[in-house]
């Protein structure tokens, strides 16, 4: 015993006194960093239900998804955050969804590590408003070239069908899942 | 390559900047220089975040030095490293937050950073605090000038910007392949070729 702490001692004193400082610098800066997520996901929220100003959160399962009100306190719809993998690595997006959960609202890409140029033009403006307005009725298709008035394809991504389909396959999975439970809470 | 006791603290200095870079010369942490080197900016962040730690680092040991055991070196090292980047990982999360996202992993992957625990080993265990302090800021700002080299050389051909900013006159196609890992390997390559020849010390044989 003697000798072990004889060697140890040093190992365990600075074992003890950096714990110390790392709590303290948790305990400083975890309110912080929550804010900073928190900021993320809010400016999401306000981009896929467009005319949020406030939102609460809603259990729905093991899910979180966000109820968004105007500023008269009318509710606009949900935001849903989704994740599932994509070509390289999780894809994380957040997508709104009209309250009776009929048509989306707007999707938003909230992490990719897709391919620079290619997969991960899924954040563009351009692409991402195609999910706009799109019914949930069916579930959304990823063409070459989209049939006019069809309101539930999307144009892939030419050289990037792989995150172009998993955006989709989050937006559906989700769907199936969530929609019979926005309409059984109506 | 000099002992760490040859020189002043000053010659300690430059010769991590320069002529022991640890990227250019030494070859050493290679994973987050090829890894985030896609842009300017991550460059400098994780250039700093690494210099912080490891002039800390060096400054703990050295400190610390008549009392660590031989055989528990490696396990003090660690432990001090890890605790420092840590602390350097939730700075960042509170005061950088894009920056830390893009970062992503690589943040907390300084701990195994080979950089810091040589400097660890070769100076700060045999070095007055100040000369290990001067090491650790040397060898930190070798990292970060390298690391922001690879990534205005990438981030110029590979998305037409420098720190985000467009550069004017660049009315070329972008380089995809710059930005993609393939990209990092080609301006490693180029600069160290550069470094070597300035240096006027490429090993005889070494190119064909």
């Amino acid at each position: 015993m003697r000798r072990f702490l004889s060697d140890s001692w040093l190992v365990l004193v600075l074992g003890t006194c950096f714990s110390v400082a790392l709590a303290a610098t948790q305990t400083a800066l975890a309110p912080r960093i929550e804010a900073n997520r928190r900021a993320a996901l809010t400016s999401a929220v306000f981009e896929v239900v467009p005319g949020t100003v406030r939102y609460t959160e809603r259990r729905v399962g093991l899910r979180s998804i966000y109820e968004c009100f105007d500023a008269e306190g009318t509710s606009l719809g949900w935001a849903i955050p989704a994740s599932d993998f994509g070509f390289q690595d999780q894809i994380d997006v957040v997508f709104g969804l009209s309250l009776d959960g009929a048509s989306i609202l707007g999707l938003s890409v909230v992490d990719n590590k897709e391919t620079p140029g290619l997969g991960n033009r899924i954040v563009e403006d351009a692409w991402r408003a195609q999910y706009a307005g799109l019914d949930t009725g069916q579930a959304v298709t990823v063409v070459k070239r989209p049939r006019r008035d069809e309101s539930r394809e999307v144009q892939a991504i030419s050289g990037a069908t792989i995150s172009s389909q998993a955006v989709t396959r989050i937006v559906n999975d989700t769907n199936r899942e969530l929609v019979p439970e926005l309409r059984k809470g109506r | 390559m000099s002992t760490p006791e040859a020189g002043g603290d000053l010659a300690r200095f430059r010769a991590g900047v320069w002529s022991e870079n640890p990227v250019l010369v030494q070859l050493l942490g290679m994973c987050p220089t090829l890894a985030v080197t896609n842009s300017l900016e991550n460059a400098l962040v994780m250039g700093a975040a690494a210099s912080f730690v490891v002039v800390c680092s060096n400054l703990v040991i050295s400190l610390l030095r008549s009392w660590i055991r031989p055989h528990l070196r490696i396990l003090v090292f660690t432990l001090t490293i890890a605790s420092f980047v840590t602390l350097a990982d939730r700075i960042l999360q509170a005061c950088l937050w894009d920056v830390s996202q893009k970062l992503g992993a690589f943040v907390p992957l300084i701990i195994v950073n080979c950089i810091i625990i040589a400097r660890a080993e070769v100076c700060a265990l045999r070095s007055r605090p100040l000369r290990a302090v001067a090491d650790g800021l040397g060898v930190g700002l070798g990292f970060t000038l390298a690391l922001a080299l690879l990534g205005a050389v990438r981030e110029v051909l590979g998305s037409r910007t420098l720190l985000g900013i467009p550069v004017p006159g660049a009315g070329f196609e972008p380089w995809i392949v710059m930005v993609l890992p393939a990209g990092a390997f080609l301006t490693l390559g180029a600069v160290i070729g550069v470094v070597n020849h300035l240096r006027g010390r490429a090993p005889k044989g070494a190119i064909g």
